[in-house]
């Protein structure tokens, strides 16, 4: 275990999410800290332990939470900058952890109607939109992508 | 967790997916969770997942305290 690389891994990827908008590849990462790939790997797969980090089946970070790597169904856009987020508490959280009035893309999963949310500091704007989690608190982990 | 453009659409789409209410929220509810969750920087060394008792306190202080919701 090596907790201040874990904490130095965690710092970049999330430098690099909130200032350039990428999930960084192992590859990147290693490059950019100096560390070997394998290093970076293994960092990974401790964050992931750790639940920090949700990573693809090839070792890759798929969710560093509230950002997704992914494509999803929930688009965050701040002026010219875009993010991707797992689900519509992380599309909000989006918002809260960049600290910038935000507007949340989405649609609805029953009509497929496109959905916007505008998000100022003070929280989404009155809308009729609710959310809706389809597995209890305890399963979350289960399958945290279909959550 | 999804968004739905109404509860009406919620209760549709639980019907044709077999599914339940219970994981019903507001936007408010939502907003909440999401302050919570991620105000805390986490490129900082000090930060820590919330733990599971401090998720369930924050559940409850939210109103949502069925067993759906227990952790």
């Amino acid at each position: 275990m090596s907790t201040e690389l874990d904490v130095l891994v965690r710092k970049t990827v999330y430098d690099s999410i909130l200032t350039r908008g990428v999930v960084p590849l192992k590859t990147a990462l290693a490059a950019q800290m100096g560390l070997d790939v394998s290093d970076v790997g293994e960092s990974f797969q401790r964050l992931a332990d750790a639940h920090m980090f949700v990573l693809q089946a090839d070792g890759e970070v798929r969710m560093a939470n509230p950002f997704s790597a992914a494509a999803t169904r929930f688009k965050v856009r701040a002026g010219a900058d875009e993010w991707w987020a797992n689900c519509i508490w992380d599309a909000l959280g989006v918002s809260v952890m960049i600290r910038r009035e935000a507007v949340v893309e989405s649609h609805c999963p029953d009509c497929g109607e496109s959905l916007i949310l505008e998000v100022t500091k003070d929280g989404p704007r009155a809308s009729s939109a609710v959310a809706h989690f389809a597995v209890p608190a305890a399963h979350w982990w289960d399958d945290i992508v279909f959550t | 967790m999804s968004l739905f453009r109404s509860e009406e659409h919620v209760r549709e789409w639980c019907a044709k997916n077999n599914l339940g209410m219970d994981g019903l929220l507001s936007l408010a509810q939502v907003w909440g969770m999401a302050q919570a969750w991620y105000s805390e920087d986490r490129r900082s060394a000090e930060w820590k997942r919330k733990s599971k008792d401090e998720a369930q306190t924050l559940f409850t202080s939210l109103g949502l305290t069925s067993a759906f919701w227990q952790l």
